[in-house]
């Protein structure tokens, strides 16, 4: 049983106070995303219109610390079709930025970049779908640089920044192009040897 | 209101009851009781004097019993007339406020009931409804709980003139409640009350909440529901502004309300269905949207007015699509939630509907009434032989007839709406129906089972619902046999005993008598004038020796077309299994017996001719 008085009231207000956010409490669970939803083939547990409940009845630890928040693909088949207008993937982001300011850190792998050969040119901050990448000024070795800087909680690891990466600055936890490459020899050499 | 009694033309009798309705269309007249006053209208000014010198103390009917008022007073801030009123039960007679009074004079102890009969064209009833008095609910704890109240009690609560002067505070410890929850559908759409939905109670509740929201701001108010029903025009904006102000919708019918003894808040059990979890609230207040239920006395008000009551006991509609301001009772109309559940758009939509279909006749001087009714041959009539009778009155749905020993019994053509229930009743054959005369009917029966009767279904139909069902039956291509035949008559009360018994006598193979369900009768109780007659035939049929499938009685509406198709496939069915030459046997066995019931037929004028007597 879930005791309401024991959950946080004020945490809808904190969502529809994140950008992003402002339209949860219009949600009237009809289930139009959770059915269009693609994530949820792969991850039966994944359900967007149960996580937006959730939030609106104050279960703050329950949303912020599931891993269900982080995989939203942003593929945005829900919010064409959601009657209130609600943009989904944004309300999620706004999930994902409140947690990441709680520091808890998403599952899965995010893109990482190697800030002592990044060059700035601001390549993947072009290609990231996400808004994920941004140009910052930092301290790296004792010296003030530009760097591109990835915001996990935004950071949707396609990988698309780590591809375009001119500099090879870019790589995704677990999928470098080291670990890539490794993959695709094995492959190929265990097919050549039949 | 107030235009309302300033108007020349509008006469308004407070404190009064209508007591007897006589007439008709055009022409009723009405018995009203002014119940007295103790104060003079024309000399009471409203001022109020009397009232704060009354040592008398009762509960406030109009604020809900949450708030006391005197034993001489006005019901509310804007009652119409501004008179104050004694009452009388609970007066001690100290006299107090005739001192109050003092030269006015207003206050008369002396006052009588005062019997009134008015002339009237038209009626239109605006009875409205009552609450449901949930306490019966024992899983919500109403007047157990002292937090757990009514929305309507809520509306005083927090109503700027009501008793609190707009302070919303809860009744166990006067202090303002930081959590309210709101419960719908409390005694509506719950088999063990009303089945029927009151409609108007989401938007209220909305309303309150939203209202409770603009005042405390920081209070949490969580709604539990069934379903949120918003229909009408900008009613669905409303409910989505009230969730994006940050009301709690949740679905699911709380289960139990339990309360903190200590603390008089309450624990709200209910499941979100969204979640798939039963969740627990604990709230500072509870408040239940009670259902719009008929007023207590919709029963005795149905019957001085002749009109009849819906299922949810609500008065009906003389159709609910085509004449929903209409009663059964021609120059009778119906306005607001005597009808049913309403909301104010509603109700005000509906009361100038029901005013402009008076306006018609008011403004006519002849009004056209349905040719179809009752005609009494005088001398046929044994009441006017001396003979003590009344079974045609006693059929009669609108009290159209009038018998008095020693004269004929006497139709008012504009009150009779034609269902022919007392044609068929009468044992004399005194009585006919313009249209659906007996001959008419016996004539169409000869045509239809001049050949081969006993491979036929003889099928009687009202013109409003089973007749309606056999022409939905045909337009939705539902098969059935094609050796049905079928009579259509106005109502099943119409459907004489001897036509079934003549119908047997002419061999018919089947014989089905159909009509409305009877909460959908067209002529309010036809269809039990119907039933009633049709349960003593069944018995008397098997007496006289008829198979029992052979006779069928089944209630079938407009819209239950694949009903009365399966209806008459299954009598074929039943037919096809009879053996023909048992058939046959059984006819000429029972025809002696039907006969000798039957041998009166041809006394009713134009019948004999029908029956080939000359």
């Amino acid at each position: 049983m879930i005791r309401l008085n024991k959950s946080d009231s004020s945490f809808k207000d904190e969502v529809m106070a994140e950008p992003g956010g402002e339209n949860l409490m219009r949600c009237f669970s009809c289930g139009t995303c959770m059915s269009a939803c693609i994530i949820r083939r792969e991850e039966p547990e994944y359900n967007p219109r149960r996580i937006m409940r959730m939030a609106i009845l104050g279960m703050r630890e329950k949303v912020l610390s599931s891993h269900l928040i982080w995989l939203c693909s942003a593929c945005d088949a829900c919010y064409k079709r959601c009657p209130q207008h609600i943009h989904i993937s944004d309300l999620f982001a706004a999930f994902r930025n409140i947690a990441v300011r709680e520091g808890y850190t998403p599952p899965g792998p995010v893109a990482q970049v190697n800030e002592r050969t990044c060059v700035a040119c601001g390549l993947c901050v072009e290609v990231c779908p996400y808004d994920a990448v941004e140009l910052v000024q930092k301290r790296v070795l004792g010296h003030e640089k530009t760097v591109s800087q990835v915001d996990p909680a935004r950071c949707m690891s396609c990988g698309v920044c780590a591809a375009s990466c001119r500099s090879g600055s870019i790589d995704l936890v677990n999928f470098s192009d080291v670990t890539v490459f490794e993959v695709m020899q094995e492959q190929l050499l265990a097919e050549a040897l039949g | 209101m107030v235009d309302a009694a300033r108007h020349p033309k509008v006469h308004i009798l407070t404190y009064s009851e209508v007591q007897r309705i006589e007439g008709f269309i055009g022409n009723f007249r009405a018995k009203v009781l002014k119940k007295p006053r103790y104060v003079d209208p024309d000399r009471c000014n409203g001022c109020g004097q009397c009232s704060p010198v009354c040592p008398i103390e009762v509960p406030n009917e109009f604020e809900e019993g949450i708030a006391p008022r005197k034993a001489i007073y006005i019901p509310h801030g804007q009652s119409v007339p501004l008179v104050y009123t004694v009452d009388i039960d609970n007066c001690i007679h100290c006299y107090k406020c005739v001192n109050a009074c003092g030269k006015l004079e207003a206050i008369n102890f002396n006052q009588q009931p005062e019997e009134v009969w008015l002339d009237v064209g038209t009626i239109i009833v605006a009875t409205g409804f009552d609450s449901f008095d949930p306490s019966p609910i024992e899983e919500y704890g109403y007047g157990v709980y002292d937090n757990v109240i009514t929305t309507l009690e809520l509306e005083r609560i927090h109503n700027s003139a009501g008793p609190t002067a707009g302070r919303f505070i809860r009744p166990s410890d006067g202090k303002t409640p930081k959590s309210v929850a709101f419960v719908q559908c409390v005694g509506s759409r719950d088999e063990r009350f009303n089945i029927y939905c009151s409609g108007f109670c989401c938007m209220y509740t909305i309303k309150n909440a939203l209202v409770l929201k603009q005042m405390y701001p920081d209070a949490e108010i969580t709604i539990f529901y069934m379903d949120i029903r918003t229909p009408s025009k900008g009613y669905e904006e409303f409910y989505q502004r009230a969730r994006q102000e940050g009301i709690r919708f949740i679905q699911g019918r709380p289960s139990q309300i339990s309360e903190d003894a200590e603390t008089g808040n309450l624990f709200i059990q209910a499941e979100d269905i969204a979640l798939g979890e039963v969740v627990e609230l604990e709230a500072e207040m509870v408040v239940l949207s009670t259902a719009a239920v008929p007023r207590a006395d919709a029963e005795e008000m149905s019957s001085i007015l002749n009109i009849s009551r819906s299922p949810g006991g609500f008065y009906m509609e003389y159709h609910p699509k085509l004449r929903p301001i209409d009663s059964p009772t021609d120059g009778v109309f119906l306005a607001g939630a005597a009808q049913g559940p309403k909301d104010i758009p509603a109700s005000v939509s509906q009361g100038a509907a029901a005013a402009a279909r008076a306006g018609r006749i008011m403004a006519a001087d002849k009004w056209e009434i349905e040719p179809i009714v009752a005609y009494v041959w005088a001398e046929r009539c044994i009441s006017a032989q001396g003979k003590q009778c009344g079974i045609c009155a006693k059929a009669c749905p609108y009290d159209a007839i009038v018998v008095e020993k020693g004269t004929a019994a006497q139709v008012t053509a504009a009150k009779c709406h034609g269902c022919g229930g007392c044609v068929a009743e009468c044992p004399h054959n005194a009585i006919t129906q313009m249209h659906f005369t007996d001959a008419q009917i016996l004539a169409q029966m000869h045509a239809l089972l001049a050949k081969e009767p006993e491979k036929k279904i003889m099928a009687f139909m009202c013109n409003w619902c089973s007749y309606g069902g056999a022409d939905t039956a045909g337009t939705s291509h539902f098969e059935y046999p094609s050796n049905s035949r079928g009579v259509r008559v106005m109502c099943s009360a119409r459907m004489d005993a001897d036509f079934v018994y003549e119908a047997f006598r002419l061999g018919a193979g089947m014989v089905l008598v159909s009509g409305c369900h009877p909460q959908d009768c067209h002529y309010i109780t036809g269809q039990q004038v119907g039933a009633a007659r049709f349960d003593r035939l069944s018995k008397i049929l098997e007496k006289i020796g008829i198979s029992p499938q052979r006779f069928r009685i089944e209630w079938i509406s407009a819209a239950e077309g694949a009903k009365y198709a399966r209806v008459i496939r299954e009598m074929g069915e039943s037919l096809k299994a009879f053996d023909p030459q048992a058939l046959h046997e059984e006819n000429e066995r029972v025809r002696p017996e039907l006969e000798k019931r039957l041998r009166k037929l041809p006394e009713i004028p134009r019948v004999a001719e029908v029956l080939g007597q000359k």
